[in-house]
């Protein structure tokens, strides 16, 4: 905590005529990354977290939000949806999730995401305040972006783009090694490798230019190892066989998304040190004869093995209106074996840290961006409701959810009826 | 009542007497019932659902299937199986008003507009494994409806998950009959992929077909009434029996409840105009996505509301939906319920309860009544179970916390005194199941020298990436909603399901 101080101390002295800054005070603060605060102070500032502890000095003309009695959370980072790039399933104009096609590198979600989707309101109320929206068509399937869940565009609301490529491994190829399915992404990965090495031969000077290949090019982030590489796969064989095939591909950076299944080989994944995006354990088991609690345990399974892990949701297009139940996924875990702060980890600060942007978002501390909610209680507990949000320093209107509208103005025309005794 | 009584006998199709029945043998599955016990719970907190709400440091005492008595230091039967309910929490068994989990052969009969004469009962499947895995989350009846692609739709079913027993053993017989009807997009076929269109594709039609069903069948019943009796029979044809239009009539002798799948607030206005014009009321309406709207309406006609509470935007119709709707629906008078329509949600309706504290500020109490007595109440069998009084069927949930909190579990499940789920005999089946499945694979293994000792892992048909499931199992309504619970289906072309290979 002594940290923190000197930190906003240094902050002050070379700010000299500090931007405004905004103070939470009276609440228990819940970095994550340490302790919960009694009565602990957040300092804001440009849109960043510039101290956090108990005590603090509280710059004159800061603006003091008193949130006595409450408690501060960093938001959740939500670690794959389709938040932004879907309004309603059923209806095929509003939905910009699924490319057609097997190989679709070059598509980046960024460019698609609607910063005025109904969803977004509604979601942050529920304290998902940011989200890795990815690409969901074919067997490379493109890549993603971390966004705000808040901006007037989304330029304004990237927060690392591309976040990394997106690869759907083939069922079929756990149990058939000439699979075409996974032939085609070898070939595809083994070209963007030769396109790419023509083309540094190229930039040097020794080779002319290679044809212009925009899918080919598109992977080259992946291939240098800038970004990583989310494979997908759904049941043990298939993990396994995925496993495998990646490590022949030489990837620096892999993260594996994967059903329940995944807790089948945690022990694999702890010794290499591969992190998982566990999506959804509100789901059947995943075999008829399983125990019934199969998939709930699943998180509690790789946090036995120490795998690092984030939850998610299973996504998807009908999901995304409801990634606001995210944190319960995570709650129901810990009913059936996660540790608690586990479980409120595997919804903030790891999902950041696997998302690469452990430095900005996941926890409170200082440097990181403001983006935190102010509760009544546990946000992993569904009874509990979330009074404030910020985003990046920002005090977000929750009145802006849809839902809440809908509410305030039935809720004023039903007292009305029942007021005059309609 | 005693023309119903007919129709039935007419309809009656042979089902196997249950002496006849014998449960397939698969994990999990039992050969009969578990013995009916008294039992007394001491010392839990007993949330009621009834006017004594919840009691703290309470005792629960069962006999004979039905609870004997609720309070403190009650006296326990002689014999009967104590039970420490310290730090444990104890509901009514929960009651889910829309489920889809345990019917064979398709959930949808959708060749025809109306379908008023088919039935759930004559297709339950007693042994899907939906009613185990739904009883460890604390459900102890559900309504088996049809789809929504009907505007008159079959008749329902009430079960009570008796785990291990005939389909005819699963019926609730204290619940009235009732029948599935559904407004909006479903029965307009706005999201089928379908080349033959059928009438008819808009609302209005929708409104239409059923006041021309309700008129014809005012007019086919009258006609029967009138047919003359006795002697004078002798000298008439009577019509030919239309099983259909003994359906409907049914509905307008007030013996048959409409449960009707609704969205929107003008097609649910509609129908309480249709209902009314013919002297009906309406049992419930199913999703009732905008109830709010018309929530003093729904009070004042006497219709129920059993709903979702934060399903949205997943089809256009489904837009306003909000999850605040219970809180709203129940502050204007509606009797509000929540459902699942899904088999795995069905497994913590507890936290979808917790969410109409959440949005709206229900009372917990109240909360909980929305997936015990509610529901028993909006099916016709709120004298018989959805709460813990004397007198009612020993139907009760025993929790290791509080009911609506994310990090609690079910302990155990009782159904008529029995107890069909028990967390600690679960944890023990487990070892005993994978023994008995190892041993069964090298055997297979042995004898056929196979060396794919997962083959059954590629063969999954239509679970997407679940396997080993019955069709019955993964059946629902496909009409109503993209399901990404647990598989992918063909007809949901735009969703996309993350968790998913390609397949």
């Amino acid at each position: 905590m002594r940290n923190f101080t000197f930190i906003l101390g240094l902050l002050l002295a070379s700010c000299g005529l500090a931007a405004q800054v905004t103070a939470l005070t009276g609440a228990t603060v819940h970095p994550l990354s340490g302790e919960a605060i009694e009565n602990g102070v957040v300092l804001i500032e440009n849109g960043r977290i510039s101290a956090v502890g108990s005590g603090l000095e509280i710059p004159a003309g800061a603006e003091v939000v008193d949130v006595s009695g409450k408690h501060v959370y960093p938001g959740f980072v939500h670690p794959l949806s389709a938040l932004g790039l879907t309004e309603i399933s059923s209806v095929a104009g509003t939905v910009d999730t699924t490319e057609m096609g097997q190989i679709n590198a070059a598509v980046r979600v960024e460019v698609a995401f609607n910063h005025d989707s109904a969803l977004l309101p509604v979601n942050v109320a529920g304290g998902i305040l940011t989200t890795h929206s990815v690409p969901g068509g074919g067997l490379i399937r493109g890549s993603s972006a971390v966004m705000a869940m808040e901006g007037w565009s989304w330029e304004d609301m990237v927060i690392k783009a591309p976040a990394g490529m997106h690869i759907s491994f083939p069922a079929g190829a756990a149990s058939d090694s000439g699979n075409d399915d996974l032939k085609k992404i070898d070939e595809v990965l083994e070209a963007a490798r030769h396109w790419h090495r023509a083309m540094r031969a190229h930039e040097a000077g020794n080779a002319p230019r290679p044809a212009r290949n925009d899918q080919l090019q598109a992977l080259g982030p992946l291939l240098s190892g800038d970004v990583p590489l989310f494979l997908y796969a759904a049941r043990e064989k298939e993990i396994i066989a995925a496993l495998d095939w990646a490590k022949g591909q030489e990837l620096e950076q892999l993260i594996l998304v994967a059903g329940p299944d995944v807790q089948y080989v945690a022990e694999r994944l702890a010794e290499e040190n591969i992190p998982v995006i566990l999506n959804g354990i509100y789901t059947m088991p995943t075999r008829r004869w399983e125990p019934y609690d199969m998939a709930y345990a699943a998180a509690g399974k790789l946090f036995d093995a120490g795998v690092k892990f984030a939850i998610s949701d299973g996504g998807g297009g009908f999901g995304a209106t409801n990634a606001r139940n995210l944190p319960f996924q995570a709650g129901s875990s810990a009913a059936f074996g996660l540790p608690k702060d586990a479980a409120l980890k595997s919804v903030t600060l790891w999902a950041a840290e696997i998302l690469g942007v452990g430095d900005e978002l996941g926890s409170l501390e200082p440097g990181k961006r403001a983006t935190l909610m102010v509760t009544d209680g546990d946000p992993l507990e569904v009874m509990t409701s979330i009074n404030r949000v910020w985003i990046d320093g920002e005090e977000y209107d929750l009145g802006r959810s849809k839902h809440r509208q809908l509410y305030e103005r039935y809720k004023g025309r039903i007292q009305a009826q029942l007021e005059a005794g309609e | 009542m005693k023309r119903f009584s007919v129709f039935l006998a007419t309809l009656a199709l042979s089902i196997s007497a249950g002496a006849d029945y014998r449960p397939d043998v698969e994990a999990w599955n039992i050969s009969a019932a578990p013995p009916q016990q008294a039992v007394v719970v001491r010392g839990a907190t007993i949330w009621t659902a009834a006017d004594d709400g919840v009691l703290e440091d309470a005792d629960l005492v069962v006999q004979g299937g039905r609870i004997v008595a609720v309070g403190q230091g009650l006296d326990a039967p002689r014999g009967a199986l104590e039970i420490d309910g310290a730090g444990m929490h104890v509901t009514p068994g929960i009651i889910d008003a829309h489920s889809h989990a345990a019917i064979v052969g398709g959930v949808n009969e959708s060749t025809l507009i109306s379908t008023a004469h088919v039935r759930i009962e004559d297709v339950i499947d007693s042994e899907s494994i939906n009613i185990y895995r739904q009883l460890a989350g604390g459900v102890t009846a559900v309504n088996l409806l049809h789809g929504s692609a009907n505007a008159i739709g079959g008749q329902m079913a009430v079960i009570k998950m008796r785990w291990g027993s005939s389909p005819r053993e699963l019926i609730f017989d204290a619940a009235p009959p009732g029948i599935k009807f559904a407004l909006g997009e479903n029965p307009k076929q706005s999201n089928w992929n379908n080349d033959t269109p059928r009438y008819p594709q808009t609302r209005p039609g929708v409104a239409q077909i059923i006041d021309e069903r309700f008129q014809q069948a005012a007019d086919y019943r009258r006609k029967m009434d009138e047919m003359p009796t006795g002697r004078q029979a002798r000298d008439v044809v009577r019509p030919r029996p239309d099983l259909e239009m003994e359906a409907i009539a049914s509905i307008l002798d007030d013996v048959l409840k409409i449960h009707s799948h609704a969205y929107r607030a003008d097609e649910m206005v509609m129908l309480i105009n249709i209902a009314e014009a013919f002297g009906i009321t309406i049992g419930t309406f199913q999703h009732v996505l905008e109830g709010y709207k018309l929530a003093r309406r729904m009070a004042e006609h006497g219709a129920g509301g059993s709903g979702f509470i934060d399903w949205w935007n997943f089809k256009h119709e489904a837009s306003d939906a909000i999850p605040y709707n219970p809180a709203l629906m129940a502050m204007a008078g509606v009797l509000t319920g929540l459902h699942s329509d899904n088999p795995e949600l069905a497994r913590r309706m507890n936290l979808e309860a917790a969410k109409a504290v959440r949005y709206g500020g229900v009372d917990p109490h109240e909360a909980v009544k929305m997936i015990t007595a509610n529901p028993a109440r909006q099916l016709g069998v709120g004298d018989r179970t959805g709460r813990l009084e004397a007198g009612l069927d020993a139907d009760f949930v025993i929790w290791n916390g509080h009911p609506l909190s994310v990090y609690s579990r079910v302990e155990q499940t009782w159904v008529d005194g029995r107890r069909y789920f028990d967390r600690e005999a679960d944890l023990a089946a487990r070892e005993a199941l994978e023994e008995e499945r190892l041993a069964l694979m090298a055997e297979v293994l042995a004898s056929e020298g196979d060396d794919d000792e997962e083959s059954g892992e590629d063969s999954a048909e239509d679970g997407g990436w679940l396997l080993g499931y019955r069709a019955s199992e993964l059946a629902h309504d496909e009409f109503c909603h993209a399901q990404e619970f647990g598989h992918i289906h063909g007809g949901h072309a735009r969703g996309i399901d993350f968790r998913s290979g390609n397949r």
